[in-house]
Formats: structure tokens, sequence, C-alpha cells
């Protein structure tokens, strides 16, 4: 078993306090006087210092040391954390980061930096040389042939966990000695504290052993004990003759030292009764390492290798489950069902193993906002909700960029200046709201401003400029936003230093696309602009229903579905046009999936309508059949059928037939807007 | 009759360092995270020495020796902190406490090994 | 494209089957397997050359006619339709299909004397999507660039 490397985990433990650190500085920037957010960055730092040291990482530990020092006034209650404070903290915070990815690079702006914390703590440059971090080392002298020792322990040094065998074991291994007990201050049996010290010892010690090493071996006690060490006059000869009778046998931790005089029975009585030398328990290995950590890192590769194995499994089981309702065998059927049972519950373990909070992202986001806030000079209230909402892994790590990227809109684009919201009406700060939200099987994150809102005059004139329309084009105000994603586009009247640089929406709109997710704006002049994200909650495995249309068989994600309606015989026939269903009393646009097709066989008498819904789309898909529920394994097209709409993926049945999964996404908005749509569709065909 | 370390850290990074070096030294470790969990798995299990850190969230360094010292089976049971203060103001409260030595971070795999054999024995 | 034809190969390891009345040539190296035709899923609204996806041992792969690309009659499937499971380069990316073939012959080494680059004019079949044209047995065997089939496919699908 190969151990992992403790100093990628120190690493990836500075990540995870530096994240803490960060948080920390943020939120005293709201609430400066909250102890234990205060206590909580000091413990960041500290371990961060003590494991930096540890790990080679000298750089860093010593940079945090001074930082430490120098915030320790805040620590005290002495100094509360100003914004400005706080500003220079963060840069540092960031030097600490680069300090341990990439020492080599960090600049010199570590001195500045700190120059800068101490400023603002103390309100003058004053650079208070703080105690350098020390590694006691023994000082080289010479030394007699030998020493004599003699030491008693602090009454209570046994409770507090000293063993003088040890000590005397260790003053053994330092050369030969000659041990005698002072039994002078032992009580006698009936009144014995076992767990008090009584005796005391005299050690001749012979051989080429200094001072410093002596002291070393007493010195977790020195202070408190009775301790004379003299120099031997003379050069160590042949070890003298016990002037005293041994008192017991040699205690068999001592039986390996050489030449040692025995330890005296009382002394073994002494013995804290806690310190039996009896076997270690052996499982209590095996535990430690069960209990040891409440959390455990796995390599990102293993949990997609356990993912892919359930999912062969789980297509395994519904293969198994097949044959046992063939086989008209009760035991088969029982086991079948077990592992049913099984596969499902491991199924459903895998996925939670890869389901993360949200909230692990949005703590980067409150840095962001807390910077741009500063360095466009707007004052920015940045509102999270959500924070819980768990999405697979993958997904997580996706979104990260796309939301920098719209949150930097927002307060760059989005929100006016002080003066121009306050002319409008509006408080001089503004709002941006970072909020997630479970829609069926999906997602919702949406990233909302207060501010000027998109003026579609100005991305039409911006769109014809780049010639992305022509000026007599007619479009939709939703549809002139669609426009902001197109490659090429940007409003910003002149590029800031934020935004606009390399990356525009259209790369978010790629990034969420690839994630099957979708991306709406919708925008009000004058009073804010809100874009929606919309993301499957998992990418590896749903709960499906099974249906048939014509011969074959499709899977639609069970989490869109709402409900199953019969089609009412009088539906529209098979007519152009859309066609609408009242379920209690909202009219639900439906579609022929036999139709969408391009399907020959004739339908069958009584066909279901699927309801299913996307957002707050809702559309009824007609179907021939429903054949019930059945766990879906993802597999992704290939780039083959990329060019294929209405499905999200395919599956393997358990007969071992693949089917299609439905996308409920694009066919909830191929009902809505039906036309435009099918005309691509009849156009994709002919092609 | 090999001897158990239960190290208390919060930093997972010098619980893996110490736990391996301690482990290739021939001795058996268990891990806690905080002060509360050291407490449990130190009241829970036979340990023959424990190695903590002062500064840890839920329950730090002194709190944990003093409430492990005050517990039945606390008695005895060599306490070792670690800490990066080099003061002797950290070391005396730390004593007075309960701990039986110390170790100042930052520190050699050997200097470890030589701490715990110290007051544990081989 | 000449130069890519000029640069072909010497001595090739072919996998020959029929489709149609021609014979075909693949690099026996890419073949994966090749399988009886089982159950075919059509796509709805997909382009015909990959109408169908099939299971090959758990995982979705693309079923291929290349029949369609060199403008054949598609006869129905019979017990001689085999379905040659292919990795495929797509966008440097190696992707697994499955092939049709109406019948599966055998493993052959082509050398490079008896193959010519495909004629640029007078061809019955698409320009590029012939590597080169071998002979045997007094019969000519088709060497299709099966990775420009694909790409193409995929270039007018978007």
């Amino acid at each position: 078993m190969s151990q992992p490397d403790p100093v990628a985990i120190f690493r990836q433990e500075a990540t995870e306090l530096l994240e803490t650190l960060e948080a920390n500085l943020l939120q005293l920037d709201e609430t400066p006087d909250d102890k234990a957010v205060v206590d909580s960055a000091f413990r960041a730092l500290h371990t961060l210092k003590g494991s930096g040291a540890m790990f080679g990482f000298t750089a860093a530990a010593s940079f945090v040391h001074e930082f430490e020092t120098a915030f320790d006034r805040v620590r005290k209650g002495e100094k509360t954390a100003t914004p400005a404070l706080i500003r220079v903290a963060l840069q540092a915070r960031d030097h600490i980061m680069i300090l341990i990815e990439d020492p080599d690079s960090a600049g010199s702006e570590g001195e500045t930096l700190l120059a800068a914390l101490r400023q603002a703590v103390e309100g003058e440059a004053k650079a208070e040389a703080a105690p350098a971090l020390v590694i006691e080392a023994p000082v080289a002298e010479a030394w007699p042939s030998g020493w004599k020792i003699s030491f008693s322990l602090p009454a209570d040094a046994l409770a507090m966990g000293s063993n003088p065998l040890l000590l005397i074991d260790e003053l053994a291994e330092l050369g030969p000695c000659d041990v005698r007990a002072r039994i002078a201050g032992v009580a006698s049996l009936d009144t014995l504290d076992p767990t008090r010290s009584a005796l005391g010892w005299e050690v001749v010690l012979r051989g080429d052993v200094s001072r410093a090493q002596i002291d070393d071996v007493f010195m977790f006690l020195s202070d408190d004990m009775e301790l004379t060490v003299e120099a031997l006059g003379e050069p160590a000869s042949e070890a003298p003759a016990p002037a005293a009778p041994p008192i017991a046998e040699a205690a068999p931790s001592l039986a390996a030292a050489p030449a040692v005089a025995p330890a005296p029975a009382p002394a073994q009585a002494a013995k804290p009764k806690t310190k039996p030398k009896t076997e270690s328990p052996a499982p209590q290995k095996a535990a430690s390492s069960d209990k040891s950590n409440s959390s455990l890192r796995v390599p990102a590769e293993r949990l997609d290798a356990l993912m892919d194995r359930v999912g062969e499994l789980v297509i395994a089981q519904a293969r198994l489950n097949q044959l046992a309702a063939q086989a008209n065998d009760p035991n088969l059927k029982s086991v079948a069902e077990d592992i049913e049972r099984l596969s499902s519950s491991l199924r459903d373990t895998t996925m939670g193993i890869r389901m993360v909070p949200i909230g692990t992202l949005f703590g980067r986001f409150r840095r962001l906002v807390h910077d741009l806030s500063h360095d466009l000079g707007k004052e920015i209230e940045f509102v999270t909700a959500g924070e819980d909402t768990e999405l697979d892994k993958t997904v997580i790590e996706h979104l990260a960029d796309p939301l920098v990227h719209l949150i930097r809109n927002s307060v760059d684009h989005g929100l006016e200046s002080a003066d121009k919201r306050l002319a409008a009406g509006k408080p001089s700060g503004g709002t941006v709201r970072l909020s997630a939200t479970y829609a069926g099987a999906e997602v919702a994150i949406s990233v909302s401003d207060d501010g000027a809102g998109l003026d579609p005059a100005r991305i039409r004139q911006k769109a014809e400029e780049a010639g992305l329309i022509t000026s007599e084009a007619k479009l939709s105000e939703q549809e002139l936003f669609q426009l902001i994603f197109q490659p090429g586009f940007s409003t910003a009247k002149e590029i800031t230093a934020l935004s606009g640089r390399g990356v525009g929406m259209d790369v978010v709109k790629r990034t969420i696309d690839g994630l099957r997710g979708s991306i709406d704006l919708s925008s009000q002049m004058g009073l804010g602009t809100t874009a929606t994200l919309r993301l499957p909650l998992t990418l590896a495995i749903i709960d499906g229903l099974l249906v048939r249309i014509g011969d074959g068989r499709y899977t639609i994600p069970l989490a869109a579905v709402e409900e199953c309606v019969e089609l009412p015989l009088d539906a529209d026939g098979e007519g152009r046009g859309r066609a609408f269903l009242n379920i209690r009393g909202s009219l639900v646009p439906f579609i022929r999936l036999r139709e969408v097709f391009n399907l020959s066989t004739p339908p069958g008498q009584y066909q279901k309508v699927v309801i299913i819904s996307s957002g707050d789309m809702r559309v009824g898909l007609v179907v021939d059949q429903i054949l019930g529920n059945n766990q879906t394994v993802i597999k992704q097209l290939s780039k083959l059928h990329a060019g294929v709409r209405h499905f999200s993926g395919a599956t393997i049945l358990g007969d071992g037939t693949v089917a299609l999964i439905l996308d409920p996404m694009q066919l909830a908005t191929f009902g809505q807007h039906g036309d435009g749509t099918h005309a691509e569709q009849t156009f994709g065909r002919a092609a | 009759m090999t001897k158990t370390i239960l190290t208390i850290d919060d930093s997972a990074s010098v619980r893996q360092m110490v736990s391996m070096t301690l482990t290739a030294a021939g001795y058996d470790v268990l891990q806690a995270e905080d002060g509360a969990d050291g407490l449990a798995k130190a009241t829970g299990n036979r340990v023959d020495a424990i190695l903590t850190d002062l500064n840890m969230p839920n329950m730090n360094g002194l709190e944990f020796i003093r409430a492990f010292r005050a517990h039945p089976s606390g008695q005895g049971v060599p306490i070792v902190f670690l800490t990066t203060e080099s003061d002797d103001g950290m070391k005396s409260e730390a004593k007075a406490a309960g701990a039986t030595g110390w170790i100042v971070k930052p520190f050699k795999q050997e200097q470890l090994v030589a701490v715990v054999k110290k007051v544990a024995g081989a | 494209m000449s130069l890519r034809v000029q640069t072909m190969p010497g001595a090739m390891r072919a996998l020959t089957m029929r489709l149609g009345d021609e014979i075909f040539a693949v690099e026996a190296n890419c073949v994966r397997e090749i399988l009886e035709i089982g159950t075919v899923t059509s796509v709805p609204n997909a382009p015909d050359f990959v109408g169908g996806l099939i299971n090959v041992r758990g995982t979705v792969v693309p079923l291929a006619d290349l029949r369609v690309s060199f403008n054949m009659p598609r006869p129905v499937a019979d017990e001689d339709t085999r379905i040659v499971v292919m990795e495929i380069e797509i966008d440097g990316e190696k992707t697994v299909a499955g092939v049709l073939a109406d019948k599966v012959h055998d493993v052959t080494d082509l050398d490079a004397a008896s193959m010519e680059p495909a004629p640029r004019i007078g061809m019955r079949w698409p320009q590029g999507f012939v590597r080169a044209i071998a002979k045997r047995d007094n019969q000519f065997i088709i060497v299709p660039d099966v990775n420009e089939i694909f790409a193409r496919s995929i270039a007018a699908a978007h």
C-alpha cells in the first residue's frame, strides 16, 4: 500500500487553510469584532506556519510568522480589523499562496506586504523584529570521563506521564551505568500512594558523555526536579562493585542495557497503574486507520472509475432481473431482488460521494466581489443563497470560470456608479446576488444585479456592427439577449481592466453547453439583469421512465416527469401546428414524438402523454406506451451524433439493447416554440 | 508489545508525517484531528503516549491535557505537546496543565522518534 | 490531398470485406472485433451514414454504413452481415465505431507493389474517400480513408 505523500497533503491542506483565512478576513470586513472569526483566522495562520516549516516551506513559514506577529494586536483586541488592514491581509494571504505553490516565482513584495501590514495595524511603519523560529541545538563542549547523577522526581511526575525507568534506560544508553535507588522517602505499604513518586536515584555514568547529553535526558523535568550532576574526577575504570545489594530483579525494559543495576522493588510498586505492560491490542491499528479521519481524500480518477464500475453493475443487474423474470425460479428472483436493492443503494452512495455543495465555490466569489468593489470604487453588497445545493463535483469544477465571468459582468457592466444610481433614485450601493436552487432534475444558479439592465437597442447596434444580424432582422428581446453569447460580441463601451479580456460570454455558453446545461438572460432596463444557469444534477446515472414510441424504446429522466395522462381520443389528429392539453385548468402544449422522429408505423390506439418540465416550461410528450421505471446509466453520444437533437445520451437496457435518452430541456423548448425549431428539424433531416 | 501513540493535530499533513515516522519506528499510531476527538480516542483506547498540538479548534491542546489528566485513565500517560512557540510561557503553562514534555516545530523525524522513545520507551 | 496519397503505405495488413459488389480493405490493426449483427437502435433524424447505435460489451457505439458514403444499394442484413468494430480518429481523438459489412472475408497482406493511389479523375467515389486501390487476383480492392469519411460526416451534420 502506498502512503500518501505528506507534502502533497500539506499543499492540499494549505489551500484549504488559505480559503478559510480568506473567508475569515472577508467576514471580518463585515463584522470586525467577531472574536471567533479572528481566532479561526489565527488558527489557520498558525497551522500554516507550523506545518509549512515542517515540510520545508521555510519562506512561507517565516512570512506567515511575521504576518501572525503583525496581526497579533487584532487578536489581542487592541486593534480592530479595518478595511485597509483586511485588504493588505488578503494580499498577504495571496502571497502565502504563491510561496507555497511556487516559492521560486515569489517576488520581493513579501517585505512590502509585511511593512504595509504592520503599518495598517500600528499606524506606523515601525518594523518590530519578530522572534525568529528557533531550533534548539546542543552546544559542543569538552566532557570528563563520567558523571555522578542524583535525582528524584516531583511527587506528581508519575501521574504526569514521566517514567523514571525510561530516564535510567536513556542514561544507560549513553554509557555503562551503576544505578542505586534512594528509598528513604518511601512510605510504608499501608500508607503508600503508588501514584506518587517518592524514590530517588543515584547513577554513576561512565564514558564520553557531555553534560548537555545528560541535560537532554532530563530536559522535560529539569525545572521541577531535584537533580545534581557532578563530573567524576578520575578517568573511567572498571565498574565498581555495588555497595548496596540488589533490591529486586531487573525490570524487563532494562535487560537490554549494558551493566545496568537492577531497579528497586518499590519502584515497581510505584509504577503508575495505568501503564501495565500488557500486549497492545492488535485490532487497535485497524480501528485507528478507520476512525482517525472523519474525511478522506480520494483522487478524482478513482471516483470516476468507481462510477464506471457502478454503471456496469447497474446494467448487469438489469440483465439479471430480466433473466430472473423469465426463469420463474423463486430463488433466483429473490437473489435478483437483493442485487437490485444493493446496486441501487450502491449507486446512490456513489453518486452521493460525488456530490459537492456549491457553497464551496461561493467563497471564492466573495473575494472576487471584494476586490472588484475596491478596484472599481463601487459599493457592492454581495448576497448568496442556496450554498447547500449539491451538484456533481465535475459540474462544480467547470462552473467556477463561467460564474466568475458572470459576476464580473454584473459588477463591471451591470452596476452603475454611485452617482448614476443616486440620480436614478436607487441606493448608492449596488447588490449582486448569487443563488442556487433545485429545479426538478436540474439545479438553477442565477447571478443577478440591480444595475442598469441590458439595453436592447445597444445590443442590436453592436450586433449589426459585428455583422451578426442585418438591420432588417426582426428579433425578440430574448433573441437579442442571446446574441451576447455569440463569439466576438462585447457591449462594454471601453474595455476595462477587468472585463472584456480574452474570454467572452461565448466561452461561458460553450462551457455550460458542455455540461448539458443552459443559460438564460433576463433583464429590465434600469432595474437589473439576471443570468440563470440550469445544470443537470449529475452526469452519470439517473432514474428513467422507459417508454415505447413506434418500435423504439426511449428513456425520459424521471426527475423531469411530472405526470402521465391518457391522450384524449378527441385530441387534434395528426395535424400541423401545436396542440394543447388541458391539465387541471392550465394549457400544456404537447408534441407527438412519432412525428418528430418521422416514424412510419401507425400509432397505438391508446397513446399516453408524459408531462415533463424544464425550468418553468411544461410540455407533453405523446408516446405509444409507458413501460416503467429503470435505472439509467448515461452514456454520452459520440461526436458522430453531436448534431442530433432531442437526445442527451443513450443507455443500455436490461436485454442489452441501446435506448436513447430524451432531453427534457430541448424537448420543452421545442414544445414551447414549436415552429422555428421544427423548421430546423426538417432541414436537418433533408441534409 | 507494540506501543500505541496517539497524535492529535488539526493539520492532516502533520498527522500523516507523525504517523509515518512513528509507524516506521515500530509504533502503532492513532490519529485525532482536534482536542475533543483526541479526548475520545485517548480515553477510549489504551495508548502509551500522546502527542498533541496546542492550537486547535474544538478544544485546544491545553484544554485537552487538563481534561485528560482529570479523567481516571488519564494519569501516567506521557503527553508531549507540539508547539511552534519556543517561549517558556507556553511550556510552563502546558506543563502546569499536566504535559510530560514538548517538541518544538519544526522538528526532524529523528527528533520526534527520540522524544517518543524518551517518554514511552521503544 | 495528393501529398497524402503519395505518401501512402507500403505493405498493409488488411481486413477485407464485401460491401455491395465491391471488396474493401481496412487496416487490420484498427479493427477491434467482428460481431454478428444484433439489435441496432436507430437514432431518429440522424444522418443515414450513422443511423444506428449498438451495444458493444456495455458501451454504446455508433454504427456506420459505408455503403451510404459510396452511394451503394443497402439490402437488409442477412446471415453474412457483420459489424466490424474499429478504432477511428476524429479530430485527433480516438473513437470506437462499428462499420457494417455485407460479408467479412479475411485478413491479408497487401503489399506496396499491388497498391496504387486512387486516380483523381474518373472515379465513381467521392473525392478523398479512397486512399488507394489494391489489386489481388485480378480483383480491385478499395482501401477507403475511414477517418476522412467519418470526419466529413461530422462536418456535414453541423
